[in-house]
């Protein structure tokens, strides 16, 4: 792990940790029904200050915590054009998966790459640091993924374009 | 399995069957190839006679250059006058075989080449045209020749499949080969580019007697003026030039270029794709990964196994 990448997902784990309070909370307008506060957005006293962790402009993580919900935004690094289309395949991969996921949002937030939402009930099913596991794991890995399968197309295009010039050699 | 065969492996293992010596059965089958060909193997009078026709969308354009020519060498007396639907036919006689296995499987070879030796006929007359051209230039030093000798022949093109084209162009120096070759969507745009620029970058990187390969989006500069070339600004459409020198161009071992370049393209497409599957098979991969860890969140998956005292498992029913 790089020198700059520990205290980042060091500072993302605290915060996640601290903003995973959540507890049953019936909606003030929709009928006394549980929605998410952070989606629905009607009351704004439930709202609380969203957060962003940056490790610099490219790489950035928005925490949007509420009382009884928190969305989680990623932007992954993308440096370059193929970066950018390996990005955006494999988040729509995950997406489509998102019934799988429970705390997979469909769409991501506008400006991110990918978004969690995390609700009361999630928190009640699931052990809270293990969340936070998953979401810290996630980070790491996907920028490694994104990494090998950059370096493997490279390899295989180097590959493939000497074994098709050698015959002319 | 890198690299593209030349022929047509299912036309190939047909006859080879059927010269094997098997008793003779009628047949009727259409085999597809690269770039839209269609073949048609068929045993239209009796069973012996075996037909093969060859349906290509650029016919035309390759008559032009001399494939009848070409074709007519390479088939001789076998060439029949075409099927109807199709542009080319060949016949031959299980009865009038050659006796020795190794003519008969050169004769399979040449058939499986059917495409290759259809689309072979503009590069062999670039070829030509490359070695009258520099004839001509010999007697010249490069200032003082006529126009005709510096420019070299004209731009040969094939209209190979319904939006790309080959174009061959001969001079006195060199044969350029270009391929105009699209890109249907932003992924396989990327992966083009980053597979060209290896081509490009091999020359100089390994393999120093390679091709000079070019690639840019606009229609390359020996392309002004011809026919069908369009600029559409868009990006979508690429041009990867080939560059053949000297070296290449010996009447040895043009056999053996025409073929390589001519899988140029499917060879391209083919590993963008291969390329595109691995990747996805990949994210699948990783997406069961991220599962797994997800699936560690949940607190009930303690151990629902129990062994009994003789070391037996069985299940607790949940």
């Amino acid at each position: 792990m790089s020198q700059s990448l520990r205290p980042y997902l060091q500072a993302v784990r605290s915060s996640l940790t601290a903003a995973l309070c959540l507890s049953n909370f019936a909606s003030q307008t929709a009928e006394r029904h549980n929605v998410p506060e952070v989606e629905a957005r009607t009351s704004p006293e439930v709202l609380l200050t969203p957060l962003t962790v940056a490790r610099n402009e490219n790489e950035r993580v928005l925490i949007e915590p509420s009382i009884n919900s928190i969305r989680i935004s990623i932007k992954i690094k993308q440096a370059d054009e193929i970066e950018h289309i390996l990005v955006h395949k494999f988040t729509r991969f995950l997406t489509q998966r998102a019934e799988s996921f429970f705390i997979l949002r469909r769409k991501p937030i506008k400006g991110y790459d990918i978004s969690f939402l995390i609700t009361n009930f999630h928190t009640e099913e699931m052990l809270k640091h293990k969340l936070v596991d998953f979401i810290i794991q996630f980070m790491e890995e996907v920028d490694k993924e994104i990494s090998e399968m950059k370096l493997f197309l490279n390899a295989r295009a180097r590959f493939v374009a000497e074994s098709f010039l050698t015959p002319f050699d | 399995m890198l690299l593209l065969d030349y022929q047509n492996v299912l036309i190939q293992s047909v006859l080879t069957e059927r010269f094997s010596g098997a008793a003779p059965v009628s047949i009727d089958q259409t085999v597809s190839d690269f770039d839209g060909v269609t073949f048609h193997i068929s045993t239209p009078e009796v069973k012996t006679k075996i037909q093969v026709s060859i349906q290509i969308r650029c016919f035309p354009d390759l008559l032009r250059y001399g494939a009848e020519e070409v074709l007519n060498r390479e088939y001789g007396s076998y060439v029949v006058p075409p099927e109807p639907g199709y542009d080319f036919s060949i016949v031959v006689d299980l009865e009038s075989l050659p006796a020795e296995q190794e003519a008969r499987d050169e004769l399979i070879k040449k058939v499986s080449l059917l495409k290759r030796n259809a689309m072979a006929a503009p590069f062999e007359q670039a070829y030509q045209e490359h070695y009258a051209l520099k004839q001509e230039a010999a007697k010249f030093t490069s200032e003082e020749a006529p126009q005709g000798v510096r420019e070299g022949g004209e731009v040969k093109a094939i209209h190979y499949r319904e939006e790309e084209a080959i174009y061959v162009k001969a001079s006195h120096d060199r044969v350029t080969v270009i391929f105009s070759t699209i890109f249907r969507e932003e992924t396989d745009r990327v992966f083009g580019k980053v597979f060209i620029q290896e081509f490009v970058d091999a020359r100089r990187r390994a393999i120093q007697n390679a091709p000079q390969v070019l690639f840019r989006n606009d229609p390359p500069l020996e392309l002004q003026g011809v026919p069908g070339v369009k600029d559409t600004g868009a990006g979508e459409i690429g041009y990867v030039t080939f560059v053949l020198f000297p070296r290449h161009l010996t009447p040895q071992r043009m056999p053996d270029v025409i073929s390589h370049i001519q899988t140029f393209r499917d060879y391209f497409h083919y590993h963008i794709k291969a390329s595109k599957a691995y990747i996805h098979s990949r994210m699948r991969r990783r997406t069961a990964d991220f599962l797994q860890v997800l699936r560690r969140a949940r607190p009930d998956s303690e151990e629902k196994e129990r062994k009994t005292a003789s070391g037996r498992t069985f299940k607790v029913g949940s």
